[in-house]
């Protein structure tokens, strides 16, 4: 086998990067640990946040059991972690543990798992590339990572705990007046850190999907995974580095003293805790977008795969996540409708917020077409898939009443907000993680997840994530507001605490079901039955070579000729009797790829 | 009388929207709504019941293609070996996206337009003879100045209540906000409004009450640790019994205010940002 690739010989793309093979490592530090290698850093990646999703969850569990239970001792764990207050969660734990949760499930978990885990995964195999661009940089992204992660499990040893002021960490409330303790400040550096390694790993995705696509594989012969996964890292790399420059203003009021931030009875002048929010926001609402992309992506590539038809509508699915993607950065002003913000502003905000909905219409009508006259397999990947089409739509329909002013004014701060913010970036991307981690698991470690488990951890997930949000839209009706210790202070809530118990007992099936996903996910790595190739039958780059790939992916650069989901193709069925054919194969009676590209 | 709703929940899952919405609003007890008990408040709940129906028939036809296909299209069946470009597809595509687009979003901004042009943003003028009062939020508490009878913010007759606000019935009530510490945010679940209280800014608000009787006042913005104890009362009183709480009120004024402490005197003027 030639150590140079042949890419620079083939036609049909236009220039192309050489791509050398490395040998393996050998040592288990290289191969393992400080390894460049893409396939491995999206394993270090998903086992990051599968630990981080683990403790977001258990700290989800602490907050719906005091909701249920307040004032009683949290099992098992309590007195280890509520020691001070008899394993009691006191008000300022719980402020800590809500701020921590968001925190930890989006930027710690989430993050990794989609955009660190598949996207490292998924771009390099599906564009048909040895490694990404920059590997160095890559493994450096994994390793910020680590570093960030330390510093926030550092965060709650401190004196005073970790942060406190929500995770949207508004200031004045997060900057010493509100929250003086070292572990808000560490927040600061944490997710400073995140940033870092997200921006790192975004500037990789972008230029290893322009640069190291193979030949053939132009922009509109990309898998949708690979779009989604795409338009997220710009979204990243245009918007973390703002979120990046909150956070060191945040640094210098918290540490040098200075007032950007801070206005009212404590300082003279002072700054405005406005601009951050405004700065916040900038950043927050693309990242919303940047969470969910992944996964829209990821299930418009599996929702033509097990439906055995092509993507309807592909380049308009391209199109309506690209302009999701500039509309992102229009509509931020529709999180701040309760500051009095001008109404010419609001009315501009909640106009191009409502736009939003025109691409993602687009996409759920293309999801419906191509199931629409399929021949739909429901494996467990497809199953997760149509999950996220169900939470997607109830949370993106949820939207419409916190895009409208009127009826914002009343649910703003609600469990309505809580609810739909839930089903969109939790439940969604949540749902979308696992259709991605059954779906590639057998090309990540060559061997198959027990598929009977698999179902019973999607019923277990589906229904009690749907419950839990849906309640918390009731809620949210009744008018009680997030975040609160105890909502019966407020006579007006107390009669809805008979529905605070039940979606803390959804919340309880949805964690102890994950048992399950755990168990199976382990067990499988070890023991799971060998996966062939191609065990889904589908055509993408990364299901034409083994299970699991060899280090450097592809022996040769393969030539790429027919799209990615060319499913009950007449001529392909007639020639070969497949429904699928591999992206690297000229449909029958096709010209072949030299004359087409002259 | 409470109704319990725990056999409820699970089907509130499937449908949760359209029963919360329409089944229990009017009640304003067990799990809907607050009772609305304000002049604008309806403009909330109107538009929130269209939008729910809108969004409930839009998700009921997805789900029922998605079933539809799931039931009908199983692996095995003939699939159909199309991309979806042509003209008529995108031709479609565009078709039903405008519908719901004008059709919903459409109702949603033409409808939350008018409001605040009539309701939200429109400010009691002067003319209309609002009770004007003066709001500082701090941890967490809600301190309360209301003029007095020279009319003037920051003199002596000033009433300063804590966490209690009174106004009479029928009244436009005009609200200025700031806070001395963080941002809280002044939320009336019976009024279906709330507006953030900020440090070195002051926001405006207004509402106007239809029954008298007692609701209350929440923080919706996360304060601190105690957030979840910052609540105030709203009591509403007949423009008779409002007038006898307030006689009472300033003479109690004149006699506890000390304008030589200034830090009491936290109110500002009235027509300053």
């Amino acid at each position: 086998m030639s150590t140079h690739d042949e890419a620079h010989d083939s036609h049909g793309g236009g220039e192309h990067e050489e791509q050398h093979i490395h040998p393996e490592p050998t040592s288990f530090i290289r191969k393992y640990v400080f390894s460049t290698d893409h396939k491995v850093i999206a394993k270090q990646f998903i086992w990051l946040g599968l630990c981080w999703l683990a403790i977001g969850g258990t700290m989800a569990m602490m907050i719906r059991w005091q909701l249920a239970n307040p004032g009683k001792p949290f099992p098992i764990l309590g007195g280890l972690v509520f020691g001070a207050s008899g394993g009691v969660v006191s008000p300022a734990s719980y402020t800590s543990l809500f701020t921590m949760h968001g925190t930890i499930m989006i930027f710690f978990a989430i993050t990794p798992i989609m955009i660190g885990g598949f996207g490292n995964f998924c771009i390099p195999l599906m564009i048909g590339a040895r490694d990404m661009i920059f590997p160095l940089l890559n493994a450096l992204s994994f390793w910020f990572m680590v570093l960030s992660s330390c510093v926030l499990v550092g965060s709650f040893f401190v004196p005073m705990g970790a942060a406190a002021a929500g995770w949207t960490n508004y200031p004045p409330l997060s900057v010493n007046i509100g929250t003086p303790g070292l572990g808000q400040t560490m927040w600061v550096l944490g997710i400073f850190l995140a940033g870092t390694s997200t921006i790192m790993g975004a500037i990789n995705y972008i230029t290893t999907v322009i640069r190291l696509r193979a030949p053939g594989m132009g922009y509109f012969k990309m898998p949708l995974t690979v779009w989604g996964l795409w338009l997220t890292a710009i979204l990243n790399a245009l918007f973390v580095p703002v979120l990046g420059s909150a956070l060191i203003l945040q640094f210098m009021d918290r540490v040098l003293g200075t007032h950007f931030f801070v206005a009212g009875a404590f300082v003279k002048g002072g700054g405005d805790p406005l601009l951050y929010q405004h700065l916040f926001w900038i950043f927050g609402h693309p990242e919303v977008y940047i969470l969910i992309l992944p996964a829209w992506g990821v299930i418009s590539d599996l929702i033509p795969f097990f439906a055995r038809k092509p993507a309807y509508g592909y380049k308009l699915s391209v199109f309506a996540m690209s302009m999701v993607c500039v509309l992102s950065a229009l509509v931020y002003g529709h999180h701040m409708f309760t500051t009095s913000m001008s109404p010419l502003l609001g009315q501009g905000f909640m106009v191009l917020t409502m736009i939003i909905s025109v691409p993602a219409e687009i996409l759920f009508l293309n999801w419906l077409h191509t199931m629409w006259h399929g021949a739909i397999r429901t494996p467990p990947p497809m199953m997760f898939a149509l999950g996220v089409v169900f939470v997607f739509g109830l949370g993106g329909l949820t939207g419409l009443y916190l895009a409208t002013i009127s009826t914002d004014l009343y649910l703003h701060d609600t469990y309505f907000v809580v609810g739909h913010f839930h089903l969109t970036m939790a439940a969604a991307v949540f749902l979308g993680s696992f259709a991605s981690i059954y779906f590639w698991f057998p090309k990540m470690f060559g061997r198959q997840m027990n598929m009977g488990l698999a179902k019973l951890h999607f019923w277990l997930s589906f229904i009690p994530i749907n419950v839990v949000f849906c309640i918390m839209l009731a809620v949210g009706l009744g008018g009680m507001q997030r975040r609160l210790y105890d909502p019966s202070v407020y006579t007006t809530f107390q009669s809805l605490q008979s529905l605070n118990v039940w979606i803390s007992r959804f919340a309880y099936l949805l964690f102890f079901g994950q048992v399950f996903f755990v168990y199976n996910f382990v067990y499988s790595i070890f023991r799971g039955e060998k996966a062939s190739e191609n065990p889904w039958e589908v055509g993408t780059l990364e299901w034409t070579i083994p299970s699991p790939p060899p280090h450097h992916n592809y022996d040769k650069i393969p030539l790429v000729v027919t799209g990615p989901h060319e499913f009950n193709n007449p001529a392909v069925l007639k020639a070969t009797g497949r429904d699928w054919i591999a992206q690297d194969v000229p449909i029958p009676g096709d010209l072949p790829a030299e004359s087409q590209s002259a | 009388m409470k109704r319990h709703c725990s056999a409820l929940a699970p089907l509130v899952s499937a449908s949760c929207l359209l029963l919360a919405g329409r089944a229990h609003a009017a009640t304003g007890k067990d799990w809907g709504r607050p009772t609305d008990i304000s002049l604008d408040g309806w403009r909330s709940d109107q538009l929130f019941n269209i939008t729910t129906v809108s969004v409930t028939i839009l998700f009921l036809i997805m789900c029922g293609i998605i079933l539809w296909a799931l039931a009908k299209h199983r692996a095995g069946s003939h699939a159909h070996y199309e991309h979806g470009i042509g003209r008529s597809h995108l031709l479609f595509t565009a078709v039903v996206s405008s519908i719901i687009f004008f059709g919903v979003d459409g109702t949603l901004l033409v409808n939350a337009f008018e409001d605040i042009h009539a309701a939200y943003w429109n400010y009691p003028t002067a003319a209309e003879n609002p009770l004007t009062v003066e709001v500082m939020a701090q941890q967490w508490a809600w301190a309360i100045r209301y003029p007095g009878p020279d009319g003037k913010f920051n003199t002596a007759d000033d009433i300063v209540t804590l966490n209690d606000l009174h106004v009479p019935v029928n009244k436009p009530v005009y609200i200025k906000l700031r806070s001395k510490d963080v941002i809280h945010s002044f939320y009336l679940p019976n009024f279906r409004v709330k507006r953030d209280a900020m440090p070195g800014t002051t926001t405006d608000m207004w509402f106007q009450a239809t029954e008298t009787g007692a609701a209350e006042i929440g923080c919706a913005q996360h304060c601190g640790v105690n957030h979840y104890k910052m609540r105030g009362v709203l009591t509403i009183q007949s423009q008779a019994d409002y007038d006898t709480w307030y006689k009472a009120a300033v003479a109690d004024a004149r006699l506890r205010n000390d304008m030589s402490d200034k830090e009491s005197q936290w109110g500002w003027d009235w027509e300053s940002k």
